[in-house]
Formats: structure tokens, C-alpha cells, sequence
């Protein structure tokens, strides 16, 4: 295979894996960085980052994985970089309301303000199992946490969703 | 079990499934666990926001001089002598396949036994289910509807053909482990013979896609053509 050839082999590889995985790949870092045009500057460093390394990615078996864990660290590199504060809830941005008012629908909105204002210590897990299907395994590897301690922030994470839903309100958020 | 247990398994998990015996005496608990389900449903829909159209960066031109690798993160930890032995025998499997290429395949079938290469860690013999709650994430109902007649399914991922993510099954077969593509989104107009130094199997037209069956050469493929046709359903 002479290099064109293996450029272009390369390039659909990419291609493929993106638009496999780029709604995955943007959702996962709205719902980390709670702000739309954040996760839009995550997902581009990050596909560039990806674009760069993809030969590192032996099995594309693993790409979710690899892709979901290029945006985990991104994100934090861009809050990092740009040493933003914790994000105040009663304070948004148009960016950050456009998070919340994503497809209005009365029943959702209420979960999806509960959600936004879970700490991300407990959002974080409950994207990844709800939205991404991992398991609690996959998500401890990615998060960097023993099992017992997915399966703690899981249900706690829960508990506060069913407590601000039934309180018919999502500010009250405290630990329990 | 008591109710704390079960409640706790059920908020961290809402698709557990254990617990029964508690369970079928706890109307409490019955009642909890169909609220951590209904409300798992409106997280799921409510965490799916649209998503705008795919927009790529600019993408500089990459050679192997400025390639950066990631550490690797292993799949499994082993032995290192086993890791060497492990390799060994992989270098040997895909050289015999390589050496038995000489068949011309249509790129659908092409590209599904470069997959199996792919996973090479798939194919080991085991009588080891895999977990069910696994099995129902790899082949979720939006996909295809499967009862247990197909077999002993050892192995369950989600994988990328022809830039679709599908269900990756192996089932356990008298010569070995006999892998199964789901492909509810690939047609084909009649069955593809696959054939190959190590491996026969075949592509079956089912509904609007087919179904992907690979074994050993000398693997005795009917039956299990049989009862994975009769056990999959799709949903699409």
C-alpha cells in the first residue's frame, strides 16, 4: 500500500468512527461542561486530538471508549485553561440556558434542569449508564473509581433526581 | 436480601434483575423499582439533546514522524509469558489467514472477517454465559428482539461494520466458538458463502438486513444457522 493510499484508508477510518460516534462524543461533553458552545469547542479539539493519535487505536472495537475518554480529558483541559468558575445555576449563559431549553417539552424539562444541577460527580456516572450504556465496570475504568463507588454516586445520583422531581423543584441538591 | 439491599441495587441499576425472591414477597419494592425504571426512561430521554450537524476541524496531514501515541490501555491483564504465548499464537492465526485469502470477498464480507481478526480475543472456548445485562445493551430492543434459542452466547460487543455499530455475538459450536453479526441495516439479495483457510461461514439475507454466521473450517454451520434465524427478530 503506497502512502496515498494509505492516507485515504486512514482518513475513512476517521470518517467512519466520527460519524459513528460524534453524537455520543457531543453529548457526553454538553452534559460534562453543562454549556453548548463549550462542549462544541470540547468535541473540535478533541476530533483534532483524536485525528492525530488515531493510529494509537488498535481496535475499533474500543473506539467509544477511546473517543468518550479524548473528550473527558479535553473538558478538563479547557476548563482548566481557561480556569472558569463552578458554573452558577441561577446565573446561565444564553449558551448554558440552551442546554436546558433543548427541545422544550414540559415532562423533560424538569428532568433535565434536575440533571443540569446534579453535582458532576454524580452526573458524570449517570450519562455514561443511561446514555453512553456503560456498565459500572466500564465506567469506574473511565472515571477512575472503584466499582462500589460508581454504584454509591448511581444511586445517590437517583435518589436526588426522584427527591427534586417529587419536590417539584431541582434546586435542593445537597448530599444525603 | 432486604429492602435497603434491593433499593440500592435497583437506583444504582434500574435494569438489575436479581432479588427475585425479595421481590416477589415486597410490594414496596416492586412499586420502587418500576419508579426507577419509569424515571431511568425520562433521564434517557431528557440527557438526549439534539446534537448539531458534524462539523471537523481542519486536519493537518499526518505521517509516522509525527504520529503521538496514547499509552495503551490493555483490554486484560495476563502473565507476561502468557501475553508472549498469546501473541505468538495470534501472529500464527492471522498469517493462516492470510495465507488462505485467495478468495475473492464482496466488501461487506470482507470487511466482516477482517473483523474477526480484529477481535481475536473473542474466540475462546468457554461455557461461560455472558451476563445477561451485557447481552441486553449489545442487542438492545431497538435493535433486534432475542430469545435464547440461538445458543450459548459467550461473548457480547458492540462493533462497527461498514460504519454502523451492530451486535457482535459469539455462540459456543462442536469445533469452536462461531461468531454472529447482527446487521439489521445490511441487505443482501441471497445467502454469501464465506469461505477461507480457517473458516467457513455465511451471510443470510433476514428481513431488511442479514445475519453473519463464521465458524471453524470444519464447523457444521446448519443447526446453528437455524436456531439463530429462529431467535432473532428485528425491530427496525
Amino acid at each position: 500500500m503506497n502512502s496515498s493510499d494509505a492516507a485515504t484508508t486512514r482518513r475513512r477510518r476517521f470518517d467512519e468512527l466520527v460519524g459513528v460516534f460524534h453524537q455520543d462524543m457531543y453529548r457526553y461533553a454538553a452534559w460534562l461542561s453543562r454549556d453548548r458552545n463549550v462542549a462544541e469547542d470540547v468535541v473540535q479539539e478533541s476530533l483534532l486530538r483524536a485525528w492525530k493519535s488515531l493510529d494509537a487505536l488498535r481496535d475499533d472495537a474500543a473506539a467509544k471508549h477511546w473517543l468518550l475518554t479524548i473528550v473527558r480529558r479535553e473538558n478538563a483541559r479547557y476548563f482548566e485553561r481557561r480556569r472558569l468558575e463552578t458554573v452558577d445555576v441561577d446565573d446561565l449563559t444564553p449558551s448554558q440556558e440552551a442546554l436546558l431549553a433543548d427541545q422544550p417539552d414540559h415532562e423533560l424539562d424538569d428532568v433535565r434542569d434536575a440533571i443540569y444541577r446534579l453535582d458532576d460527580d454524580y452526573r458524570e456516572p449517570l450519562v455514561l449508564q443511561v446514555l453512553m450504556g456503560y456498565s459500572t465496570n466500564e465506567i469506574g475504568e473511565l472515571m477512575g473509581l472503584r466499582q462500589g463507588a460508581v454504584l454509591t454516586r448511581l444511586h445517590r445520583a437517583r435518589h436526588k433526581l426522584r427527591d427534586a422531581l417529587n419536590n417539584g423543584t431541582a434546586s435542593d441538591q445537597s448530599e444525603t | 436480601m432486604n429492602c435497603e439491599d434491593y433499593r440500592q441495587a435497583i437506583a444504582a441499576e434500574p435494569s438489575y434483575d436479581g432479588g427475585e425472591a425479595h421481590l416477589s414477597a415486597c410490594a414496596d419494592c416492586r412499586a420502587f423499582r418500576d419508579e426507577m425504571r419509569t424515571l431511568d426512561g425520562r433521564i434517557g430521554r431528557a440527557l438526549a439533546i439534539s446534537v448539531p450537524e458534524l462539523r471537523l476541524p481542519d486536519l493537518p496531514d499526518i505521517d509516522s514522524a509525527n504520529v503521538v501515541p496514547l499509552a495503551g490501555r490493555p483490554r486484560f491483564t495476563m502473565p507476561a509469558w502468557l501475553a508472549v504465548a498469546a501473541m505468538l499464537m495470534l501472529a500464527a492465526f492471522v498469517g493462516l489467514r492470510m495465507v488462505g485469502s485467495n478468495v475473492s470477498y464482496p466488501s461487506l464480507t470482507d470487511e466482516i472477517v477482517a473483523h474477526l481478526d480484529h477481535e481475536p480475543y473473542a474466540l475462546r472456548v468457554t461455557d461461560e454465559p455472558v451476563d445477561a445485562r451485557r447481552l441486553a445493551r449489545v442487542v438492545p430492543a431497538t435493535v433486534a428482539a432475542m430469545n435464547h434459542d440461538a445458543g450459548l452466547i459467550t461473548y457480547a460487543q458492540t462493533c462497527v461494520i461498514h460504519g454502523k455499530k451492530v451486535p457482535h455475538l459469539v455462540i459456543q459450536g462442536a469445533r469452536g466458538p462461531v461468531t454472529i453479526l447482527l446487521l439489521p441495516d445490511e441487505a443482501v439479495e441471497s445467502a454469501v458463502q464465506i469461505e477461507g483457510e480457517s473458516i467457513n461461514g455465511i451471510i443470510l439475507p433476514v428481513g431488511n438486513g442479514s445475519v453473519a454466521i463464521i465458524g471453524e473450517r470444519d464447523e457444521e454451520l446448519g443447526k446453528i444457522q437455524q436456531n439463530v434465524l429462529n431467535s432473532v427478530t428485528w425491530s427496525t
